[in-house]
């Protein structure tokens, strides 16, 4: 298949911001923006959805959840063994809870992210614009194959007049 | 570009209404022999808006000392916020009438008769309470109207001057709240059992102030936005203010924890004599609605983003803390002094007066001042905050 894309690159975040509402007052899909640090706005403008938060919220009650279950297990049924004269079933527990919980809810976030990504460590970097981990910033556009090379310099000029420096196709 | 506020009659009239009620409650409360519980409730409210109004103001200071950009275009809501703490000063004036129904260590014979108050007598004594208390509101005073002076004559002239003296004035006003507010709740909440202390109750008290004041100062910019004033107000502000509200939330339930949990686990009964009551007894429904209220209900809530951002939801929180923050004060309160476990007229009504007498002093504030500091250095920053 032929999977060219479009690739605007910027170097100020407030002038890919603009870009952004420019290249959707002409109806131009934009498939994913590149930036070294998260913009508060990007997310929304270009109407992504995620379900990643929900499953972290999951996570975390089987966290909670799981971990409870461990010390009520461990310290009430299986071993009931009474000191200092605290109850079995005991306030104690919140600490490791609490604690727990994070740590399960961050973990598997982290897996289901990577595995939804198919990242792995040692995996060769696929990035378009090197160095939006650095300073830069990117749009890419896919370029449609049934597009003609006019409404293709036309996307060209447009990019380049919301303040691109550099504009490339790639794979 | 803000249009300035103004008062509506229909607000004066409820707004008196509401305040002849409270003043009608408390003499009835007085002159049925109910002394104990109207002080206390007195207390309570006075101790109420006190603290949003120093929660408020610290947020001002925060915003100061942090340069924030965002929050620029609110800084008018806790300098009119901080008007009320001239009124309070007066009405904390009026406590002094019934400090010997609320204090055990006012009681000179009892003093004499108690090693551990006796002790303490140093500190605790009715000459040197009063001057903390009119140090600590000199104090309060005059360095929130500073931070206001200066952010008006900055509305005049510009330039980065006042904006630099309003950060200073910041830096001192922060270090002061943390001796003079910690001093101001072991003086007039602790030592309502002047034998009890816990050394992070005056954290808890403070985190308190913070969470709520910054409640109140999210209704306030909601309600304004939906009367047509401060247009400024998107959702990405309240997102902003969602996000300050639901992390106080937790710090205020680590502070609770942290309280509860080394009294629970230590279990050395002079320390726990202040859970007895309150757990084990008629306040124990208060005592998991305080936590239900302030801890769980905000945490869960605002954790969904669409939440967060929706102006009504966000109204329905502030509603939810502020009836949150009255609970824990109560639970501060009541078992100490009055020992009432229903809530009555004089609940109620003290509520009410002292409630409206808050919000007439801020809507008028805010009406004699300007609704946007329109030369902020990080106003345009804030307007354009995305």
């Amino acid at each position: 298949m032929n999977n060219t894309n479009i690739i605007g690159v910027y170097e100020d975040e407030d002038v890919l911001l603009k870009a952004i509402d420019k290249l959707q007052e002409n109806h131009i899909k934009i498939a994913d923006v590149y930036s070294p640090i998260p913009i508060h706005g990007v997310f929304e403008k270009l109407k992504l959805t995620t379900r990643l938060p929900y499953a972290t919220f999951i996570y975390g009650a089987i966290g909670t959840i799981s971990v409870f279950a461990f010390l009520y297990w461990t310290s009430v049924v299986s071993y009931p063994l009474k000191f200092g004269g605290k109850p079995l079933n005991t306030l104690s527990f919140i600490i490791i809870m609490f604690v727990l919980t994070i740590f399960v809810g961050t973990l598997f976030t982290f897996l289901t992210y990577f595995i939804r990504e198919k990242m792995y460590p040692g995996k060769k970097v696929t990035l378009p614009v090197p160095r939006t981990t650095n300073d830069q910033f990117a749009i890419l556009i896919e370029k449609d194959q049934n597009m003609s090379d006019l409404e293709v310099k036309k996307l060209n000029e447009l990019l380049k007049k919301t303040g691109a420096v550099e504009i490339k196709e790639s794979e | 570009m803000e249009k300035q506020l103004k008062v509506g009659e229909g607000f004066k009239i409820i707004g008196f209404v509401l305040i002849a009620f409270g003043l009608f409650t408390v003499l009835t409360g007085l002159l049925t022999g109910d002394h104990v519980r109207t002080w206390a409730n007195l207390l309570l409210n006075n101790y109420y808006f006190m603290s949003v109004t120093i929660g408020a103001t610290f947020w001002l200071a925060m915003q100061a000392i942090t340069q924030s950009g965002w929050s620029a275009a609110y800084v008018r809501i806790p300098q009119a916020m901080s008007n009320y703490l001239i009124v309070s000063f007066i009405l904390w004036a009026f406590m002094f009438f019934g400090l010997h129904d609320l204090y055990h260590w006012t009681h000179h014979d009892a003093v004499m008769h108690d090693p551990i108050l006796l002790h303490k007598e140093p500190y605790l004594n009715i000459p040197f309470f009063t001057i903390r208390y009119v140090l600590f509101f000199a104090l309060w005073i005059f360095l929130t109207q500073r931070i206001k002076k200066l952010s008006l004559e900055e509305d005049k002239i510009g330039g980065l001057t006042n904006f630099n003296k309003i950060e200073f004035t910041s830096k001192v006003y922060i270090f002061v709240l943390a001796i003079t507010f910690s001093l101001f709740s072991i003086d007039w909440l602790m030592s309502l059992d002047p034998h009890w202390y816990s050394t992070i109750y005056a954290v808890k008290k403070f985190v308190m102030a913070f969470y709520h004041g910054i409640v109140v100062i999210t209704a306030i910019a909601i309600i304004l936005n939906k009367l047509g004033y401060l247009t400024i107000l998107t959702k990405t502000h309240m997102g902003d203010f969602a996000r300050y509200i639901f992390a106080l939330s937790i710090i205020w339930g680590y502070i609770w924890l942290s309280q509860y949990i080394l009294i629970w686990y230590a279990n050395i009964p002079e320390e726990t004599v202040y859970y007895v009551p309150r757990i084990m007894e008629e306040y124990k429904t208060y005592f998991y609605l305080e936590l239900i209220v302030n801890w769980a209900f905000p945490f869960l809530f605002l954790m969904w983003n669409r939440v967060a951002k929706n102006a009504w939801a966000l109204l329905f929180v502030a509603v939810v803390l502020m009836a949150g923050q009255w609970i824990e004060l109560y639970m501060s309160i009541m078992p100490d002094t009055a020992d009432t476990h229903n809530i009555t007229y004089i609940e109620v009504g003290t509520f009410l007066g002292y409630f409206a007498l808050f919000a007439m002093v801020i809507a008028w504030s805010l009406a004699r001042i300007p609704l946007v500091a329109k030369n902020h250095p990080y106003l345009i920053e804030s307007i354009e905050h995305h």
